[in-house]
This record gives structure tokens, sequence and C-alpha cells, in this order.
């Protein structure tokens, strides 16, 4: 019996491991896969030069790049192996150590052939056809195992209630038999471990030699993170397990209730205008936006000039999920009090954009100094799948008699493209400060909390039919199904002056045909972070409407006096272009709905972010 | 532990993203014949000689200069134990270039190469590129895989073929650099020969013959 607990643990232990793998094999794809967008666009923009070249009327002694007029003896022209167009000499770049050459649009068009990876895309093809193009298979093993992992350690979040509402939706067993075959390495890896085990004893017929393996098994349960490609020695374990109560924690978990923020004076209560006024729907940039801010800031603050440079240094451990920033000094820095030439320096992070009391972190004050030296680690506790959608907001702030605070500059750093595997970006750097950053910087959504939703497509015959689903008009009524969601709960929403509302959420489902199909969830009372758990379920559509359709999910705060209730905030979810150019947020949340779009019968968590 | 102390490396780029292409590379073998050295030879210039075989996978990113480029190297490390199999398997498609690596000094390792090497046929793509190694050639006095069958069996499976020591630092570069030539000259193949630009017919096959490299014999 002790023995089995062993070996399951072991089988803990393994899964850990090659979850770290895969979540830092994640970030080395998130990179990846800006670089390449990057690398597109510029071709495309070529691309498009190129084309103005092309529609040109065609003359037969002229340059297909640069219109020069070709002679009759001399600089003729040659034709160009990739495209057939001829061009002058000066338009042709000669290939590495050869006499062979192609005119510059084909040449780049190799380049970016090279440096995407397309080629080898390309070439796989051939013998794997059906394979997604950029497709990995960490990237897959991630996926099932969240799915898995959702289905079978988590206990059923979406309540009963969800369950019995979707009546074509297939039981639990039922979901788990559909993975079987979908991925037999995760099958193998994470779900049966009684085969597992059958296995282990079988493979030393294998490749490889009983001995080893003998001498092997159980140093397996012992050292070997050591050998783990991490930079994670100086990390604290217990850090852990002593999680502050975080954002970045999944919401469908039940949450202590939000601590209200003890920060606002007793005069804003008073003199708060009356709700009407105050709470009106329409009301989004006014006053409420300054009682949220000055809530996060701590109180008033002044503004010194800015100047100066602050040095730390970002690591992440993918091991332990910890985030540190080792804030070590700031040079050149702005007097707090101009007049008095003084200054007391600290350092303040966020993650944005969680700007909650819980997800602030603050170094120690320096004294008399505008060039103070911190060695300071400030830490968090972040999913890797999180850390995308973040960004790291360093301040430094100066204090002053009665507690005075004045602002002294800051960075803000994107964390979805930061390459935590390279060590070099783990060096401590010089960063400048800067001023304030505006408070909505063009083309960047305000964000107005999150809101946590998992949904479903339900569909009669499972993954199979949504082939057919999809090919045939779509009218079918075999192919009707409901979309399940389930309403989970919000966070960072805009609360009222005493730290609560009496929330609600609304949905609206817009089909092809403009029809509106609308839902509303019941009011929770007084709560900052209401858990809903409610399941909307729209009913009779079909997955080509579907995807024609757009779900507009918006949050409310119910009016005391009933005169208008309050939008807290909006997310849409949609897979048609977004007319005003998607921010990333959008283009995220887009992915997520095409995946629940295109796996039926499976729920897909998604975090939404309010505008 | 890359720590505080690097930070004397200088400004680092502002940009994460500066490299020119990216390579991913697999180490397949038996367990225990060095794969996991061998990787942190080349990536950390480490060596420990307590064994820890791999759970399931691991990789490490290296970026390197390699004819006027940068390119990032994405080494992925697998576990030799069958019951790792489905996962390692899953990752074979994934690469461009393999290392298949036998220990000299075990037979049973070097008799396993020719079902690596179908393992390879099945798992990945045709033009994978393939170098045997076979390691821990320090340990002569316990050789029982003499070069000549090493280098024969690589003739045979047309792979190119390295002897090569972990432990001593023997080769280990050589390697992984011959494996990004190799992998190189097939990207320029594979682009020069079926140009989808081409709309119709191919003009000749110039350009080809010009890029074929001269094959030489890779000696160690
Ligand atoms: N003498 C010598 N020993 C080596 C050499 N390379 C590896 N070893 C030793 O061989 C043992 C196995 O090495 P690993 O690199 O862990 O083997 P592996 O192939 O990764 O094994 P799996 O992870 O189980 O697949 C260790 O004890 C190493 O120290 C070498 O070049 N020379
Ligand atoms: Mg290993
Ligand atoms: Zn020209
Ligand atoms: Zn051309």
């Amino acid at each position: 019996m002790a023995e089995e607990a062993n070996l399951h643990s072991l089988q803990e232990l393994e899964r850990e491991e090659i979850l770290q793998v895969l979540y830092r094999d994640q970030t080395v794809r998130n990179i990846e896969e800006e670089r390449i967008r990057k690398l597109k666009i510029h071709l495309q923009h070529l691309r498009w030069k190129g084309a103005k070249r092309v529609s040109q009327e065609y003359k037969e002694k002229s340059c297909a790049r640069c219109q020069r007029i070709l002679g009759l003896l001399l600089n003729r022209g040659a034709v160009c192996q990739g495209c057939s167009h001829r061009v002058c000499s000066e338009c042709r770049v000669f290939l590495r150590r050869t006499q062979a050459w192609k005119c510059t649009v084909c040449f780049e068009d190799r380049n970016v052939k090279i440096k995407t990876g397309e080629w080898f895309f390309e070439e796989r093809a051939k013998k794997f056809p059906t394979e997604g193009k950029r497709e990995t298979a960490g990237a897959k093993l991630l996926q099932s195992y969240q799915k898995l992992s959702k289905i079978s350690v988590v206990p059923p979040t979406p309540p009963p209630l969800s369950e019995s509402q979707c009546s074509g939706s297939p039981g639990r067993l039922q979901e788990l038999g559909q993975f079987k075959g979908f991925n037999k390495s995760m099958e193998n890896l994470f779900l049966s471990v009684a085969t597992h085990m059958k296995k282990l004893s079988k493979s030393q017929n294998d490749m490889t030699s009983d001995k080893q393996l003998l001498a092997t098994g159980p140093r397996q349960c012992t050292g070997q993170s050591e050998r783990r490609s991490q930079s994670d020695t100086a990390i604290n374990v217990t850090t852990r397990k002593v999680r502050a109560p975080d954002i970045l924690k999944p919401l469908n978990q039940e949450s202590p209730k939000c601590p209200t923020n003890p920060v606002l004076k007793q005069e804003d209560l008073s003199s708060s205008p009356p709700p009407n006024t105050l709470f009106s729907g329409g009301l989004r940039h006014g006053s409420l936006i300054s009682i949220n801010s000055t809530c996060t800031e701590m109180g008033n603050f002044d503004n010194a000039n800015v100047t100066g440079e602050i040095e730390f240094a970002i690591r992440y451990c993918f091991k332990t999920h910890s985030l540190e920033i080792c804030i070590k000094a700031c040079k050149n820095l702005a007097y707090g009090e101009e007049k008095k030439k003084k200054c007391n320096p600290y350092v303040k992070i966020y993650l944005l954009p969680d700007k909650s009391s819980q997800g602030k972190r603050k170094t120690g004050v320096q004294r008399n100094t505008v060039d103070p030296t911190f060695q300071e680690t400030l830490k968090y506790q972040v999913d890797p799948a999180q850390l995308v959608s973040r960004q790291l907001q360093v301040s430094v702030w100066h204090v002053g008699m009665l507690t005075r605070r004045v602002f002294l500059g800051e960075v803000i750093i994107p964390l979805a493209t930061w390459d935590f595997e390279d060590s070099t970006m783990q060096s401590f750097c010089w960063y400048p400060l800067g001023a304030k950053a505006e408070k909505y910087e063009d083309g960047v959504p305000p964000n107005y909390g999150e809101l946590a939703v998992r949904a479903k497509l339900v569909l009669p015959g499972g993954p199979r039919k949504l082939q057919e689903a999809q090919e045939g008009t779509g009218d079918q009524p075999s192919s009707n199904g409901q979309l399940c969601l389930v309403v989970l709960g919000a966070k960072n929403l805009r609360v009222r002056s005493d730290g609560t509302l009496n929330s609600f959420v609304k949905g609206c489902l817009t089909l092809p045909d403009q029809q509106k199909l609308r839902l509303k969830s019941p009011v929770l009372k007084k709560q900052a972070c209401p858990q809903w758990k409610h399941s909307f379920v729209f009913k009779d559509v079909t997955p080509s409407q579907l995807r024609q359709a757009s779900l507009e999910l918006t949050v409310w705060d119910q009016a005391v006096f009933g005169v208008s209730d309050r939008l807290l905030g909006g997310a849409r979810l949609s897979s048609k272009e977004d007319p005003a150019g998607g921010t990333d947020s959008c283009s995220q949340s887009k992915l997520q709905w095409q995946k629940v779009l295109s796996s039926p019968n499976l729920w897909t968590d998604m975090t939404l972010i309010l505008h | 532990m890359a720590s505080a102390t690097d930070s004397r490396y200088g400004q680092k780029e502002s940009s994460d993203q500066n490299f020119d292409y990216m390579f991913k590379i697999l180490i397949i073998g038996n367990s225990s014949v060095g794969k996991t050295s061998f990787l942190f030879r080349y990536a950390d210039d480490s060596f420990t000689p307590a064994f820890v075989s791999t759970v399931g996978i691991d990789f490490k990113v290296k970026t390197i200069y390699r004819n006027d480029k940068r390119i990032k190297l994405q080494i992925w490390d697998t576990a030799g134990q069958e019951r790792y199999r489905t996962i390692t398997t899953a990752y074979y498609r994934g690469a461009m270039g393999f290392i298949l690596m036998y220990d000299i000094t075990n037979e049973e390792s070097f008799n396993a190469v020719q079902d690596w090497s179908t393992q390879i046929k099945t798992y990945s793509w045709d033009n994978a590129q393939v170098l045997l190694v076979g390691n821990k050639c320090d340990m002569e006095d316990e050789r029982v895989v003499s070069s000549e069958r090493g280098r024969q069996l690589a003739d045979h499976l047309g792979f190119e073929f390295f002897e090569a020591s972990a432990k001593d630092n023997i080769n280990v570069k050589q390697t992984f650099e011959r494996l990004v030539d190799v992998i190189c000259e097939k990207m320029s193949e594979s682009l020069d020969t079926a140009d989808p630009a081409v709309t119709g017919t191919k003009q000749g096959p110039q350009l080809t013959d010009q890029q074929a490299p001269p094959h030489q014999d890779c000696a160690c």
C-alpha cells in the first residue's frame, strides 16, 4: 500500500516536471510567434509595393522591379528564376557562394521563408498533410492537459444547474472517453496510472536493458530536479505555499471576500453625490475613475519632474511559478521635495492590469538620497499562461512629511514577449524612468476588471458531427446545438465607494440575422468580487450561425433607487474581424472563442477583460 | 544558475528576438548513453558524473553564430526510457534535425541504433537530418563498439558520424555545428528546388547544382 502511494507520487512528480518543461516551451513559442508575426507583416508590405508594380502595364523592355528601361544590347536584363520577370542587374540578389540569383522580391520571399521556418513546414506537409502548420507537440500536450485537468482534477465547478440545463451534453465520463485516442501520449502520461505501471515493467524488454532501468528508477524521485535546465537555485520553495491572495489564481476558485479598500476617506462617503448621478450608466470617465485611481494610488500624490534611472532584473522560475523582480538601485532621482532637497525613495510594483492592493509589492524606504540602493527581491506567484497578459509596472515614490507621496517616475514592461529562457534577459539592467503613463494610452482600451466564464458548444453528435455541421447548410435539425455559458465570477470591478456592488451579468447573443437572444443572471448583493456561477444557455443555434454571431457580456451594478443600472464594463466575443482593429486582449478572446466553436462538447475557460 | 553576476555581460538587447532563425533539434538514443550530459556540455559547458535519468522531455535554448547568421537552437533532450516513448515520439515531427546517440561502451545501445532510426523514419519528416554520435569516447578501456563499426553503420543508414565525449568535451560543439550546417543545406535545397513562387516550369536545375555541397568526410 505504501509502495503504491509512493509510485503515485512519483507519477505526480513526473507530471509536474513535464509541465514545467511545457510551460517553458510555451514562452519560447510565444516569443517565436511574435517574431514571425512581425516578419509576415514586413513581407506583406513588400508584396503590396510589388503589387503596384505588377499591376502596371507590362513593358517588355523595363525592369519588373524598378521600371528602369532595359537596353537592346547593354543592360538587357535577365529573367528571374523565381517569378519569370525580366529584371535589371541592380535588382538581383546573388545567393551565397553561387552565381545564382533572384530578383529582390523573390529573394525577400525566400528570406522570410527561412526566417519563419516556413520552408520546414512546407516540407513537412508533404509527409503529414493534415498536421496543423505550426502546431507543436508541446502545445498539444499542454492543451490536452489543461482540458483534462479541468475534468479530472478540478471538482465540477460549473454547478449541477448548468449540467442539467445543457441536456444535450454528454456526461463527464463520456468527455473523458473522447480524449481516448485524441492524444495517446497524454493519456499514457496523465491518465492511466495503472497501465503506466504495467508499461514500466514491460518496457524493460525493449531498447533499454533491465539493469539500467532498475538502476535509474529509484534515483528518479530524488535529485533529478538539479539537472533541469532551470535557473532557480535562489528560489525559496516555501514561497510557493505562502501564496498571497492573488488575482492570478484561477477565478473559479472560491476566494475569500475581497477586502474593501481601506484607503477611502470618510468624507468620500458622506460627500458622494446621490447614486443616480454618480452611478448612471453613461458615466464612465468622470468621478468614478478618480475614486478608483485614488484608491489604488493610496491617496493623493504630487508629481516631481521625472529624472534618473532604475536598475532591476526580472526572473521567472517555471518550476515554482515564481516571478522575481530584483530591485537593485536608482540613480539621479528627482528630489521629492525640490525646495528642501529632500528625497526618501521607495519602489512599488504592480503586475498590470491588476492594481489591487493584493497585487502591490513595495521595497523599503531609503532616506535622504537620490541614488538609493535597495537590493530587494519582490515576488509574485503567476501562472505561466498568465504572464503573457501582464505588464510589469515599476514606479518610484518619495515619502515626505505626513506621509505625503511624490511620484518620481516609472517603467512599464510588457511580459508577453519577455524571453525568460534567455539568461541575458535575466541580468540587471538600467531603465530610464518615465513620466506617469497616460491613464489610457491611445489604442489601449481601459480595463474595468476581469470576467471569468466557461463556455461549451453542445452538439448532439459529438465532435464527429462538427465536420458535417460545418460543411452542410447548418440548417438541418440534427446539427442544431446550444451554447452553454457559465458566468463564473468577476474581479477588479469598479466598486462603489463602500467597496461593494450589487452586480449582475447580461448576455446578448446576436445572430447573423440580427436576431438577439438575451439572458440575465441574478443579482449578487454587497460583493466586490461576485461569483455568480450562473449558466446561460442559448438554445437552437448552429455552429455556422455562431461563427457569424457575436456574444456580448456586460456586467452591471444594480441601481439603488432603481433609476438606472450602472454599466461596469463589457466584453465581446466574436470570430468576425473586429472593425476597430483588435487589441491584444481582443485577439486573445477571439482565439478562445474560436476554440469554443471548434471543440464542441468541451468546456473552454476564458478570462475576459472588461472594457 | 544565470544570476546577477552575468549582468556584466552588458546591456541586454531591448528585443529578445535578436536572431535570424530558429532550428529545433532532438537528441535521441537509449537511456544512459549520455544525451543529457551532451546537451549540458554544449549549452552550459558543465558535466556531472551522476546519472539522473530524464523524465519525459526537457530542452535548452542556445543562440549561435553560424555563416553570419544568429541561429536560435531549441534543443530537445528526450528520455531514453521506453515508458516515455509516446511523449518523446510526439516531438519528432517538430524537429528539423536529430542527434542519434549510442554509448561506445554499451553494445546494446549500439544495437538499438537501427530501431531508433526506424523511429525517425516513421515519425519525422522525410528530409530529417541525422548525425550518429558514439558517445563516451573518453572511456577507451571499456570500448566495445569500434569506430569502424560505428562508421559503417552510419554509412549504411546514410547519416554522418562522430565519436564524442561529453565528459572530456570532445566533438560536442562540432556535432551541433555540423548538424546546423546540414540543416542549412537542406533548407537551401528545399527552397531552391521547389520554389512555390514559380508558377510555370522550372527554368533549370542550376540553382540546385551549385547549392549541392561537396560531400565532406567528417572525421572526428
Ligand atoms: N565517461 C563518460 N561518462 C559519460 C559521458 N556522457 C555521459 N556520461 C555518464 O553517463 C551517465 C548517463 O548520462 P545521461 O546524460 O544522464 O544519460 P541520458 O542519455 O540522458 O539518459 P536518459 O535521460 O535516461 O535517456 C551519467 O552518469 C553521465 O555522467 C561521457 O562522455 N563520458
Ligand atoms: Mg537524459
Ligand atoms: Zn531593376
Ligand atoms: Zn523574382
